[in-house]
């Protein structure tokens, strides 16, 4: 046999450019096991304290019995439902007010009158937690979703509103003027300049949304529910049940690393061209 | 589009506190500029005496306001671009060069005097940061001028890949213009202009940002591009060799308040090249620009 291309032939940029590749992917694997190892090592520390009593088992419950009360909330339905009336009115509240604070940001960053108009009265709105003005939604809609859900859609447009209108007004002036200049006017400006070049600070708006919308669905829970994971967390300390707590806790953790992660993800599709080059 | 005569002179407002455009003004006010008009008309139905002439600067004047202070940034400058020709226009930082290239292009107005116009030229600026669009590939951006003239899909992709290749960027139709060197977005940059088959180009330091490398490159695609094309072209430069180099004439503008200082025709014949730059007669005039700035630089002025 005749070898044309023999291992020995092969060019020193290929040769160098196979070594830095598997150089960096070698590098990327110690990095992601390392993330994950570290609280699996906690875990276990946590694990050995318990059960060795070196802390108190009563309120560090082990995780093994959290886990198995996991598997139990699970089964008797307890879990997953409270689980998806939680997403619920997340969901509902975090995409309603989310929009209407995207709209009606970008349109105060595009109206000087209607910024002058309503900026300032926003910002003091924004001032008071939204969960103090729980109770008086309470005495307007009665206990009900409603209360729950506009909480939750109150944070999200605050936060989307002053992103947005930040968003389209920290556009370079040099983009709008190239925008003119070829031709993009009016609506046109809008959609093909106004909206994309607003769109990163639409997403940070979101990612900040998502994490606050969260904490507010939670405390709702807490005091105007009997459904939901802030009611489980809130009815486990009442009951003193600090492993259904525990199970409440984590449950409201995923919940918050999936709807940011939705967000990461949907703005990686819609913004191909932020972050690639930010890759190390 | 009917003209009351053949030539139409479009008289700006005079405005009495001008400032930068805001976004209301932008999206509320259709704006003066009148960029891309309509690609199937054409504007050569002119006749007559003036036959040379594109745009004509009259007596422009120019005040910026800043924290209630009134600058005087241009005099009663006149400037004319004849079609077919390319102007250099040289002076010290902050004489208000781009200022006037910016309101011959219709993107700011005077406050006072006028611009006129043969017809409705189309109009393409090579900004000086590129302002390319950061959220459109390459093609894209290419396309942009198109796509917002109605150019359909399939004719405006054809023709931006044209310019994609001519400017050598064939390869990165699909990158960002985040992920390009210096040099290949100025390139860009230059693409998405002539892709409008602009009757006039307006450049503003197209090559201000970039590495002597790298601009010379660019220059000599410039002047390759401009010989094959012939547009009406002005650029704004502080290089005087650039100046030289690309003109047919070079513009000299005075210290703030920005007046025309002079106007000296580059005898040199075409084609050129950066060779060009070691003839005596480029040297020669050169010299007497540098002369004519002299007093007008001081230590502003970047000699290159």
């Amino acid at each position: 046999m005749t070898s044309i291309k023999s291992p020995s032939t092969k060019s020193p940029i290929n040769e160098e450019l196979e070594r830095s590749t598997s150089h960096s992917r070698r590098l990327r694997r110690r990095d992601a096991l390392l993330g994950i190892a570290t609280p699996i090592v906690l875990l276990i520390c946590w694990q050995a304290a318990s059960s060795t009593n070196l802390i108190d088992a009563k309120i560090f419950t082990p995780p093994s019995t959290i886990f198995t009360t996991a598997i139990t909330l699970i089964h008797n339905g307890v879990l997953t439902h409270d689980l998806a009336i939680t997403s619920l009115r997340l969901i509902v509240g975090f995409v309603l007010g989310g929009a209407l604070g995207i709209i009606v940001g970008i349109f105060l960053g595009i109206f000087r009158t209607l910024r002058a108009a309503f900026s300032p009265l926003f910002a003091a709105l924004y001032a008071v937690p939204q969960i103090a003005v729980l109770p008086l939604l309470l005495v307007i809609f009665g206990i009900g979703e409603t209360p729950k859900i506009l909480t939750v859609a109150a944070v999200s447009f605050f936060v989307l509103e002053i992103n947005a209108m930040a968003g389209v007004r920290s556009i370079d002036p040099q983009l709008l003027e190239a925008g003119r200049a070829y031709g993009a006017k009016g609506r046109r400006l809008f959609w093909h300049v106004l909206v994309p070049g607003s769109l990163p600070a639409i997403f940070t708006g979101l990612r900040v949304a998502a994490a606050l919308a969260l904490v507010v669905v939670t405390a709702t829970e807490f005091v105007a529910a009997n459904s939901g994971l802030g009611y489980l967390v809130w009815n486990s300390w009442q009951l003193f049940e600090p492993n259904e707590m525990y199970v409440g806790l984590i449950t409201i953790a995923l919940v918050g690393v999936v709807l940011t992660g939705i967000v990461e993800l949907v703005g990686r599709r819609i913004m191909p061209w932020s972050g690639r080059n930010t890759r190390d | 589009m009917d003209m009351p005569s053949a030539q139409r002179s479009l008289r700006l407002k005079i405005q009495s506190v001008p400032e930068v455009p805001t976004l209301e003004t932008i999206i509320s006010v259709s704006v003066v500029a009148r960029m891309l008009p309509n690609l199937a008309e054409r504007t050569d139905a002119v006749t007559g005496e003036d036959q040379d002439w594109l745009v004509r600067a009259n007596r422009i004047t120019k005040v910026f306001t800043t924290n209630g202070q009134g600058v005087l940034a241009l005099e009663a400058v006149d400037l004319v671009l004849e079609r077919g020709s390319f102007t250099s226009l040289i002076g010290p930082s902050g004489c208000g060069k781009s200022t006037l290239l910016r309101i011959i292009g219709g993107i700011e107005t005077p406050s006072q005097g006028s611009i006129a116009q043969q017809a409705s030229p189309r109009i393409a600026f090579v900004f000086q940061d590129h302002a390319l669009f950061p959220w459109l590939t390459v093609r894209d951006n290419v396309a942009f001028g198109l796509k917002m003239a109605g150019v359909e899909t399939k004719e405006r992709y054809r023709r931006s890949q044209l310019w994609i290749e001519r400017v050598g960027l064939a390869g990165f139709e699909r990158a960002f213009p985040d992920a390009l060197s210096g040099g290949m977005r100025q390139r860009l940059s230059i693409a998405r202009a002539f892709v409008t088959e602009p009757d006039i180009l307006l450049m503003d330091e197209p090559m201000g940002a970039l590495d002597e490398q790298t601009r010379m490159l660019i220059q000599e695609d410039l002047i390759r591009l401009w010989e094959e094309t012939r547009k009406t072209v002005l650029l704004v430069t502080h290089s005087i060799d650039e100046a030289i180099l690309l003109g047919d004439r070079v513009a000299i503008m005075s210290r703030r308040p920005g007046r025309i200082k002079a106007i000296l025709d580059v005898e040199l014949e075409r084609p050129r090249s950066l060779h060009t730059m070691a003839d005596p007669r480029f040297v020669a005039l050169k010299d007497t620009i540098i002369g004519d700035l002299h007093d007008e630089v001081m230590a502003s002025m970047e000699f290159r």
